[in-house]
């Protein structure tokens, strides 16, 4: 192991890192309004409006997030979307989650009872009062695990923007081991960063799967 | 992996081949680089001693120095983008960057899609053995494994000899950082490389690696250049023009001594 050469550029290493929050927290933010939206499709009383979900739903998660992050990046051009790396990261990597939270979402919906929702429709509130005051507040507790858990995928997957030149963690390991042959040290910052990034996520999720418990 | 990304990358070029045709005659690139004020020059940051970063994350090598002295005699600022070798055409193509000075081997089929300036330099094909290993001659490497870098000549070449000498299997990596981690853990018995990064890199590591000797090896002296996108006439004689001043004026010996050790054009 070659401490000294660790030591000389962690510093680096971390600026990378400061690039996968950032491209993590963005994808984070749009991957969760478009499972807001999608799940909101996959329960609409229009049945295009659930085909419109389930299609999403289904071409986001049946394909590999590389491959969407390649047609985004290299065929957008082609027909007038020019994105640079890091727009095309966030906006590949946000649909992609998207999909995963639509379902995580969704599932958290339906997982509260039927009855409740025909028993507060029954007293007078309409659809979406029912929705807001009964059905949402007893789902979004149901929902942080498995947003949580995603999140983590998520900040995990974000390493395949490296092969769309964004210079995030795992490019500048890739960027170093090419100079130093050094790719055990090299990897071991990534990933120990890595830990750090995912450790923070983890307990936010915790925290606030803490604070919404239900006694 | 390496299937998906060729698979997905050749979709790319296969689309664009449609929709190109399709597209309006524009201007030539020269206009809006000089418009932009920057030259946006593709290398893959991780091919030592042409292009890599140094220890303070930044790219430099012979490369990025040409890079950087085409960009200054037209005018405008160089900037270096680092992206993987195995996408770099296709991002040339969807127009992510201007230019690719990252010691590509001038092909026929490359030359299909892109536009190549120079020859900038020439670089040699080897195949290189562990020091201890008892192969001698492309003849031994019969049932034996070749490591090559994906997208390289080198693997096409690799394709098409197999057979030629006994049989061999190839197995892809994605650069020679890699390759000398498995020739050296024994996973592949030979290497099929670029021969003058290799001694830079062997140095650096401190593998011990033999070059088998082989005098009428295909592509063992091979022109390298600087891929721009077709239809640019005019960016293409402004980039030659500063590589032919460069070639003149003692600018390009100096970066080639200073990298390579050697005059390499």
């Amino acid at each position: 192991m070659d401490f000294d050469l660790m030591l000389r550029v962690t510093p680096f290493f971390v600026a990378a890192a400061w690039v996968t929050v950032q491209i993590s927290a963005l994808s984070l933010a749009l991957g969760l309004a478009m499972g807001a939206i999608g799940a909101a499709l996959r329960l609409a009383r229009s049945r295009l409006l659930r085909v419109l979900g389930t299609a999403y739903v289904s071409i986001f998660r049946g394909t590999p997030c590389l491959i969407q992050l390649f047609v985004l990046y290299f065929g957008g051009p082609q027909v007038g979307i020019n994105l640079d790396p890091f727009a095309a990261g966030v906006i590949g990597l946000g649909l992609n989650i998207g999909a995963y939270m639509t379902e995580s979402i969704r599932g958290a919906l339906v997982a509260v009872e039927r009855g409740q929702t025909e028993a507060a429709r029954s007293l007078g509130l309409s659809r979406f009062q029912a929705l807001r005051e009964v059905v949402l507040p007893q789902a979004a507790r149901l929902m942080i695990r498995p947003l949580g858990v995603n999140s983590v995928a998520l900040i995990k997957g974000s390493a395949l923007v490296s092969t769309i030149s964004v210079v995030e963690l795992t490019y500048t390991a890739q960027r170093y081991i090419g100079s130093t042959y050094k790719p055990f040290e090299m990897f071991a910052i990534a990933a120990v960063l890595y830990m750090i990034i995912v450790y923070g996520a983890a307990r936010a999720v915790a925290w606030l799967d803490a604070r919404y418990a239900i006694e | 992996m390496k299937m998906l990304l060729s698979a997905a990358v050749a979709l790319g070029l296969a689309v664009t081949a449609v929709w190109g045709g399709t597209t309006a005659a524009r201007a030539d690139d020269l206009q809006a680089i000089k418009q932009s004020g920057e030259l946006r020059a593709a290398m893959s940051g991780a091919y030592p001693p042409f292009n890599f970063v140094n220890e303070q994350n930044q790219v430099v090598g012979f490369d990025a120095d040409i890079a950087r002295g085409i960009a200054e005699r037209m005018g405008v600022k160089p900037v270096i983008v680092t992206t993987a070798w195995d996408g770099i055409i296709a991002g040339l193509l969807a127009g992510k960057y201007d230019t690719i000075v990252g010691s590509m081997t001038i092909t026929d089929k490359r030359k299909e899609v892109v536009d190549f300036v120079g020859p900038y330099y020439h670089a040699g094909r080897g195949v290189f053995v562990k020091g201890d290993s008892a192969v001698k001659s492309l003849a031994d490497l019969n049932g034996k494994t070749i490591g090559v870098t994906l997208g390289e000549t080198h693997e096409k070449w690799a394709r098409e000899h197999a057979g030629e000498h006994g049989d061999w299997t190839i197995r892809t990596y994605k650069g020679l950082p890699e390759l000398l981690l498995e020739l050296n853990a024994g996973r592949v018995d030979a290497i099929v490389v670029d021969n003058i990064p290799i001694r830079v890199a062997v140095k650096k590591s401190g593998a011990e690696i033999r070059q088998l000797d082989t005098p009428d090896i295909e592509g063992g002296s091979v022109a390298i250049g600087i891929a721009i996108r077709k239809g640019n006439p005019e960016l293409h004689a402004a980039m030659q023009k500063a590589l032919d001043e460069m070639m003149a004026d003692g600018t390009y010996k100096k970066i080639a001594m200073e990298w390579i050790g050697a005059d390499i054009r």
